[in-house]
């Protein structure tokens, strides 16, 4: 592999592991607060880009059929499916509330139930969304063509990183979350309505997944299946980096996107077995996690 | 009102709408997702010929499935009857799943005692089912799946027993008719001396590989570079075809079908592959009609030669009926695959006439089979009575604009190839 090559390979690496990362951070956030592995993680990716598909496309849907903006989409479909968050949070685990294995199975029936309506709406073909319009294009990079696109993930991906870094250590609901983290019963017993605070940080972990949605469509495509896909990728992601914390969804991204892209050019057999060799590795020595205090 | 009696009626509320959602998605999912409980519900009378279809409806090949789906319904429409048996198809959707491939085959024949199973397109589930037919006693006919070995007599492929079975037919194609003749064709004709390859990485690919390598060579062509290959149903391409850019030729042979060779060819188009020298080779499905309906893969995918055994283009009585009957009733061009379940359809057909109608008796049927010779859209059509795989022309095709329309033109045609079988 040349070094030209190599850099552009790494590209791919990034753009995919800002991708990983925007997803990690949510789950990474749920479980953090609400100790729950979300496992309706991927479903919420799956929904958000299938929303984004026929928002944008505005067609082949049984249910949908109107046609906006890929911009608008970025904004309107996150709240969509951070609605739908919020309704499972609200109606479907608040009543197994300290329950956690019990909500982790809940939201494996969720994850179930929301992948076969995605396939009633949408149908089982492979669909894809073209990149936004000016962002559709491929620019020299070391004098390869590359795609504009992948380029704009990976900014997008380090401006959300700042974002919620700021939002985490800056601002009252950061602190709240923090908090949350680290000792939700004291929380609770300083009179803070955790109960509260788990509704809505549900919601916002399912907008981060549907916000990966949106971003994610243009270049994974949609297929059934490919909520299973991502949720294990960024459960990887989130064990290798650490659950809870917003440092450790970035480290295991930069690591877990790459190993994937390397690995299957590489090893194209082992590409998966690779990605869960390092999070085998990582669990054997570092059982919480790389950044996990 | 206490608080819990509130909550339950919000759940009855959930409840209710979830319900609701459901009911309003189920029945635009009817057409898509045939299920076979629904075919089997209406017991039917004694003389109707029941032919089972397995076929993908969800995954990487669900178009090729819909399209193949499109073809049998519209044979069954123009030919209600079998040597005035009224026939009956049923469809399973084999997911790309062997397992739920091996239920749907064992629920066809031992539930639904269908007279002849037809269908299955990735080649790994064929392999998977083949002892699940010949174990059976039942009459399969492929219509897509095109491994060797499921033809083939051991030692053809290394460290596999014989496939071959009596009861296994193949209307379709093999890897090595799709591919070793384009490989001599293109030493020997188009004095290519060295090509690269990529090719999804699962069974039918690696095979197709092999086979193009095989006729290359033979005619004094180089296979250059690492080969690129990434694995079925992959999601993103652009690593692996900047990866081909690594290799040191820029003659290119792939194979890919469906929705990943409309990814792969979007890609190519997107790194401005063409722009930069390289030229496209391929196994015909590479651009097949379903994969030119995307408008940027049909712009990247002008000028490539690639071999098939059937194109749109083709000039025949029968090809021209048949696109006609299709665009008619579905607005649309059909595709090889369409071809080929009709031309399943057709054989079954032709054999069960010869035997009119009389389809109980196994060991005739596959006779009957042999013995079928008929004019299909991709001209002469005949099963090889030793290895049961079809015996066709192959095409040589090219990529050109027709009236705005990209479509695959025929420039020259390698006659009656017949695979080797061992």
């Amino acid at each position: 592999m040349s070094p030209e090559q190599f850099v552009l390979q790494a590209l791919n690496g990034l753009a995919i592991g800002s991708l990983l990362f925007i997803l990690a951070a949510g789950l990474s956030l749920v479980f953090g607060v609400m100790d729950v592995a979300n496992l309706a993680h991927g479903a919420f990716y799956m929904l958000g880009g299938y929303f984004a598909y026929s928002l944008v496309r505005g067609s082949t849907s049984a249910c949908f059929r109107t046609s906006i903006d890929f911009w608008l989409a970025l904004i309107v479909v996150p709240l969509l499916v951070g609605a739908v968050g919020f309704v499972v949070a609200r109606l479907l685990l608040r009543p197994l509330r300290g329950r956690h294995l019990e909500q982790v199975l809940l939201t494996i029936g969720v994850a179930i139930v929301l992948a076969d309506l995605v396939r009633a709406c949408w149908g089982g073909e492979t669909l894809s969304l073209p990149a936004p319009r000016g962002l559709d294009i491929s620019i020299a990079v070391l004098g390869e063509p590359y795609p504009l696109y992948r380029l704009f993930l990976i900014a997008f991906g380090v401006v959300l990183a700042i974002v919620l870094w700021l939002v985490q250590e800056r601002t009252k609901l950061g602190a709240l979350i923090r908090a949350g983290v680290a000792d939700s019963e004291m929380l609770s017993a300083l009179g803070v309505d955790t109960e509260r605070l788990f509704v809505f940080t549900f919601a916002a972990g399912a907008v981060l997944a549907g916000l990966a949605g949106v971003v994610g469509t243009p270049i994974l495509g949609l297929t059934p299946g490919i909520d299973e896909t991502v949720l294990i990728l960024s459960l990887v992601v989130v064990v290798i980096g650490g659950m809870g914390t917003l440092s450790g969804a970035i480290v295991g991204a930069l690591i877990v996107g790459p190993a994937n892209t390397f690995g299957s050019l590489l090893v194209p057999e082992f590409a998966l077995a690779l990605i869960f060799m390092v999070m085998a590795a990582v669990l054997l020595f570092r059982p919480a996690g790389l950044l996990r205090r | 009102m206490s608080k819990g009696s509130y909550r339950l009626s919000r759940r009855k509320f959930l409840l209710a709408s979830s319900a609701a959602v459901a009911a309003a998605c189920a029945p635009t999912s009817g057409g898509a997702t045939p299920s076979v409980g629904a075919a089997t519900s209406t017991p039917p009378t004694p003389q109707t010929i029941k032919i089972g279809q397995i076929l993908p409806f969800s995954g990487v090949y669900t178009d090729l499935g819909n399209s193949m789906k499109r073809a049998a319904d519209l044979y069954i429409k123009l030919n209600p009857t079998i040597a005035n048996r009224p026939v009956k198809l049923l469809y399973a959707d084999e997911a790309n799943d062997a397992t739920k491939a091996k239920t749907a085959a064992t629920q066809f024949i031992e539930q639904d005692q269908v007279d002849v199973v037809m269908g299955i397109v990735p080649t790994p589930i064929a392999y998977a089912l083949r002892d699940v037919f010949h174990n059976a006693q039942m009459v399969y006919i492929g219509t897509n799946a095109g491994g060797d070995w499921l033809t083939r007599t051991a030692g053809s492929i290394p460290n596999q027993p014989s496939s071959k079975s009596p009861y296994i037919f193949r209307a379709a194609f093999s890897s090595w008719q799709i591919s070793e003749p384009i490989g001599e064709y293109l030493a020997s004709k188009k004095g290519l001396k060295e090509v690269q390859l990529s090719y999804a990485n699962y069974g039918f690919g690696q095979e197709s590989a092999r086979d193009f390598t095989e006729g290359f060579r033979k005619q004094g062509g180089a296979i250059k570079g690492d080969d690129v290959k990434p694995p079925l149903g992959n999601s993103d391409f652009v690593s692996f075809v900047q990866q081909i850019k690594n290799n040191p030729t820029k003659a290119t042979y792939h194979f890919y079908s469906g929705a990943d060779a409309q990814k792969f060819l979007t890609t190519w188009d997107q790194l401005g592959m063409k722009a930069a020298g390289y030229v496209l080779f391929g196994a015909g499905f590479l651009t097949e009609q379903d994969v030119l309906e995307n408008a940027a893969a049909a712009k990247a995918a002008e000028g490539a030669i690639t071999s098939l055994h059937w194109a749109v283009t083709l000039d025949n009585p029968e090809n021209k009926a048949f696109v006609d009957a299709y665009q008619k009733e579905y607005s649309k061009l059909p595709d090889v695959f369409a071809v080929q379940a009709w031309d399943g359809m057709r054989a079954f057909d032709e054999a069960v006439k010869a035997l009119k109608g009389e389809t109980s008796d196994k060991q005739k049927l596959i006779r009957a089979l042999e013995d079928v010779k008929f004019n299909s859209p991709r001209g002469a059509f005949e099963f090889d009575k030793d290895t049961h795989n079809v015996i066709h022309d192959m095409y040589i095709r090219q990529v050109q604009q027709q009236a705005g329309k990209y479509v695959n033109v025929i420039i020259d045609k390698v006659g009656r190839v017949t695979d080797p079988g061992k």
